[in-house]
């Protein structure tokens, strides 16, 4: 059985497995995750870092210390300028990809259709960096739940990302601050780091921006449940107590026409706030809403913005 | 059911309702995954956060009333007005002139009346009943005695000022006996209080009565000018020409100017600005009038220009205007018995004018009763020595020397036969001697008379009467105590002037000079007051001056006219039998007469109240507060409510327009 197809048959265990098909899986075979920044790996791979190394590509000259390996010495400058240089060499590496999955209560509200969502999202990119034979590892967080697969490398390990991702439990409020800051102070070397998450949190963009403190390259993927954001379609009226999902206040809510305009007004000012601070500090930011089949996300979501090339 | 008894079904539900109300309080959860945009948003409206709450006791106010609008018709209530004894109410109208008067609003009194009986029929209860009486000239229902609140409140509406007096006196008779045997009776007097002496001797005979009477006077402005006469005469001495005069009083109670207008047939003869001081009356004559011109109308007008001080205001119009027409010029039958040898008295009765016919008979035909003498207007013996008729004919009569030869008919009695009678006095201010001078006539002989009570003597002889008036009926007897061809008075200017004016005078006791009479819903009138003949006459055909024609049967002579509207009346005479349509002819049998129809005096247009001093206890006070419903038990109409607000407050709450 090829290794795709295993995949595929894995992937449709259970309701909230992530699903792959053969098709799907061959189609994120022939993307290749880009990386605006290029970074330092530990193991040879197809990408370029800036690390001199062994690689065939000529990059720079510099002055010969003593120590270095007189293979490098060009001896034609040598002969034409009367000094010593070493030939730098740009050194194909592997890219350190983190995935972090945002497994709070706030992502499970409505038969846990945002954290299904995030899984599959999660699977794909794995699957991708796996297959371009980079370094991929895995987060779940939230207030209550740390888990991580440690970097994993190799199209073969797909069934241990998707393990990890089913098994991982979910539940506790939302932290994304405590969360990414635990990434980024594990992650000894810092790489693409993806945030899956629907960003309910009023300190989230902190997290994001502890990353990029850290030399990590953020990519936010903010999953937002259509209905949750625009409820004004559900036909919602009248007295409620609404109840935070994650155990935080309740509040007496008249709820009204002009309420819910008013929600569904806060709601894109919050995500729109979100994203304009995301772009403001060079973060990429991508709004991934449920009721896009997953396959276009991926496919041409991430394309357009610039994740996938 | 009684109010302890509802009192523990109305705490009790409360209470129920109260429970619910809590129990519908709690409210749902809805499970957000981030609640704190909720209270972003919420924040915003926190200061609408006491309306919420005062929507939500408003809610449960609402079920609250609806509870006790149930408990109320479980206790069937009925207001006062239902529980008293059914009443029957005469509300009478005054509708006379005076009732078009302004009020301090603008309106009119009636107007103010009708609004007040509006309010007493609002009133009535679902088993009281009313009648509506309107009380002008005339007294009519206007609406039967009923319960119906509609129908009454039509009723008023239809209530119009008339030109005239009030006959309260009718209407009030007509309003007792109307509910005298009537549960309750009452009888309610809307009026300004301007009421003739009749009206007031009719409200103290109401309020005074079996029946409870009671008054209500609305006021009004009572600055009022208005014409108090207006007639029209032919010059005695030139019937060919007219004199007008016209009478113009100030009833209200500021100095006041205002501009008299007189027309002939639609063309103004003359003009006055008249100033009059309150209760002042003026009179204007315009004379020198073409007879030719039948009709005259006076009118009052709004002076442009005033000077400062003076009011201008006119008060109603009904007084506003007069009618007058110029009195028929219809001949006067003149009859002349004698033997023919007085050519001073046959050439003084022949510088009359052409509407004088002469007749002349003798006295042979005279004694054989000639029909000259029954036709005649006015009949001269002048026979000398030869001997009176049998009796005097039934018409005016002057008669020379009657006791001439006994036994005399001359019902004047003869007192004494005096030679070479002096007159010594005479009346100057009669107009029978006005311009006649008598002093220093020579008579050879004459006879005095007896003076009987009524008789006047016109001319003495040394105290005794020797011309002598007497009034006979609807005829004139003027007896001469001489023959005046035993005296030199023919040869004297004062002999044609003494026979002209008697002639005029007993013309003008003829039929003929009543021109004008005031309004009135029904009197008898003589055709022959109106200039009209009697003879071969059964009925009159009546022309009103809205246009309106009726025929009227006449009887001995008199027809019963209907005059409810100022204006000019046309009487035309017709033939026929009365009251058989075919026995005869509509042919016109004599000339078609005018009559003028005025207001009367000043009392109509004195807005002022008399009932200002009556006793406070017949005044009927403030108007009653209205019934709450008409008709119908007072619970269905609670339930109704009830339901409606349920109704109500069901829709808005579904669709969350209340909580």
């Amino acid at each position: 059985m090829a290794l795709r197809q295993r995949a595929a048959t894995t992937a449709r265990a259970g309701d909230d497995d992530v699903v792959f098909d053969e098709a799907f899986l061959a189609k994120l075979e022939l993307l290749h995750v880009i990386a605006r920044r290029l970074f330092r790996g530990r193991q040879r791979a197809e990408r370029k870092t800036r690390k001199i190394g062994s690689g065939l590509e000529f990059a720079d000259h510099r002055e010969y210390s003593p120590g270095d390996d007189i293979r490098y010495i060009d001896w034609t400058a040598w002969i034409r300028l009367r000094h010593r240089l070493i030939r730098l060499y740009e050194e194909d590496e592997d890219l350190p990809i983190r995935i972090v999955v945002d497994v709070s209560d706030s992502m499970s509200t409505r038969g846990r259709a945002k954290l299904r969502y995030a899984r599959q999202v999660a699977a794909a990119l794995a699957y991708v960096g796996l297959a371009n034979l980079d370094r991929v590892g895995l987060s779940c967080i939230s207030g209550t739940t740390f888990e991580t697969l440690p970097a994993v490398r190799g199209k073969g390990r797909i069934f241990k990302v998707f393990d990890f991702l089913r098994t991982t439990k979910s539940g506790g409020a939302t932290d994304l601050r405590g969360g990414l800051s635990r990434v980024a102070a594990q992650s000894s070397q810092p790489g693409l780091t993806v945030v899956i998450s629907d960003f309910y949190d009023m300190q989230a963009f902190e997290g994001l921006n502890l990353l990029r403190f850290r030399r990590h390259d953020p990519v936010a993927i903010q999953v937002i449940d259509p209905i949750e954001a625009d409820p004004r379609g559900t036909g919602l009226r009248g007295d409620v107590m609404v109840v935070d999902c994650e155990g935080g206040s309740s509040r007496e809510v008249t709820v009204t026409a002009k309420t819910l305009d008013a929600f569904a007004a806060a709601h894109e000012k919050f995500c729109g706030a979100l994203e304009s601070s995301c772009r403001s500090r060079g973060i990429h930011y991508v709004r991934a809403n449920i009721d896009i089949p997953f396959d276009d996300l991926v496919l041409r979501m991430f394309r357009m913005g610039g994740i996938l090339l | 059911m009684t109010l302890a008894g509802l009192l523990p079904i109305a705490l009790g539900g409360a209470a129920a309702i109260t429970g619910l109300y809590l129990l519908r309080m709690r409210r749902r959860q809805v499970v957000v995954p981030f609640a704190a945009l909720w209270q972003q948003v919420t924040r915003e409206s926190e200061s609408r956060k006491l309306w919420r709450r005062l929507r939500r006791l408003l809610s449960w106010l609402v079920q609250i009333v609806v509870l006790l609008l149930i408990c109320a018709a479980l206790g069937d209530p009925r207001p006062d007005v239902w529980l008293r004894e059914p009443t029957t109410l005469a509300i009478v109208v005054d509708r006379s002139a005076s009732m078009s008067g302004p009020t301090a609003d603008g309106g009119t009194r009636l107007d103010a009346a009708r609004v007040r009986a509006q309010q007493e029929v609002a009133a009535l209860g679902p088993a009281d009943q009313a009648v509506i009486i309107a009380a002008g000239e005339e007294v009519g229902v206007v609406s039967p005695r009923s319960g119906d609140v509609a129908a009454l409140s039509a009723a008023l509406a239809t209530i119009e000022p008339s030109h005239g007096e009030a006959d309260l006196a009718r209407a009030l008779a007509l309003a007792e006996h109307v509910v005298a045997d009537a549960s309750g009776p009452r009888v309610l007097v809307l009026t300004d209080g301007a009421l003739d002496d009749g009206g007031m001797a009719a409200l103290d005979r109401c309020t005074g009565g079996a029946v409870p009477c009671q008054l209500v006077v609305v006021d009004g402005v009572t600055d009022n000018l208005a014409i108090t006469a207006f007639a029209a005469r032919r010059y005695p001495n030139a019937r060919d020409k007219v004199e007008v005069l016209a009478e113009v009083k100030n009833l209200g109670d500021t100095p006041a100017v205002v501009e008299l207008d007189v027309e002939a047939d639609g063309v103004s003869v003359g003009r006055r600005r008249l100033e009059l001081v309150p209760g002042q009356s003026k009179r204007e004559a315009l004379g020198d009038l073409e007879a030719a011109r039948a009709r005259f109308v006076a009118h009052l007008r709004v002076v442009e220009d005033p000077a400062p001080g003076l009011s201008t205001e006119l008060g109603p119009s009904f007084d506003d205007v007069a009618y007058a027409v110029v009195p028929p010029l219809s001949p006067l039958s003149v009859t002349v018995v004698t033997e023919g040898t007085d050519l001073f008295l046959e050439a003084a009765l022949l510088t009359q004018g052409d509407h004088v016919e002469l007749t002349g008979v003798t006295p042979e035909q005279a004694r054989a009763g000639h029909d000259a003498l029954r036709e005649a207007d006015v009949v001269v013996f002048d026979v000398a020595a030869e001997a009176l008729p049998a009796a005097l004919p039934e018409a005016h009569v002057l008669v020379f020397d009657p006791h001439r030869n006994d036994p005399s008919p001359c019902p004047i009695a003869k007192r004494t036969d005096i030679k070479r009678p002096f007159l010594t006095e005479q009346l100057r201010d009669h107009p029978v001697l006005a311009n006649v001078v008598l002093k220093d006539v020579n008579i050879t002989r004459g006879t005095t008379f007896a003076l009987e009570p009524g008789d006047q003597a016109l001319v003495r002889s040394l105290g005794e009467p020797i011309i002598v008036l007497r009034e006979r009926g609807d005829h004139g007897l003027v007896a001469v105590g001489f023959d005046p061809r035993q005296s030199d008075l023919p040869l004297r200017v004062a002999f044609p002037v003494f026979i002209d004016n008697v002639l005029r005078y007993f013309e003008q006791r003829e039929p003929g000079f009543v021109a004008s009479i005031a309004l009135g819903s029904s009197r008898e009138l003589a055709l022959a007051d109106l200039g009209v003949a009697t003879e071969g006459v059964s009925r009159v055909r009546v022309h009103a001056p809205d246009g309106t024609v009726r025929e009227q049967p006449v009887e001995d002579g008199r027809i019963r006219l209907r005059a409810l509207l100022p204006g000019f009346y046309e009487i035309d005479p017709l033939g026929g039998v009365a009251g058989d349509p075919g026995g005869g002819t509509d042919d016109a049998v004599a000339t078609v007469a005018e009559l003028a129809v005025n207001q009367t005096g000043s009392a109509a247009g004195d807005l002022h109240s008399r009932l200002a001093d009556v006793d406070p206890a017949v005044m009927a006070g403030e108007a009653p507060t209205p019934a709450p419903v008409a008709q119908g038990p007072l619970w269905t109409a609670i339930l109704l409510l009830a339901a409606a607000i349920v109704v109500l407050e069901w829709a808005s709450y579904h669709r969350r327009i209340t909580v």
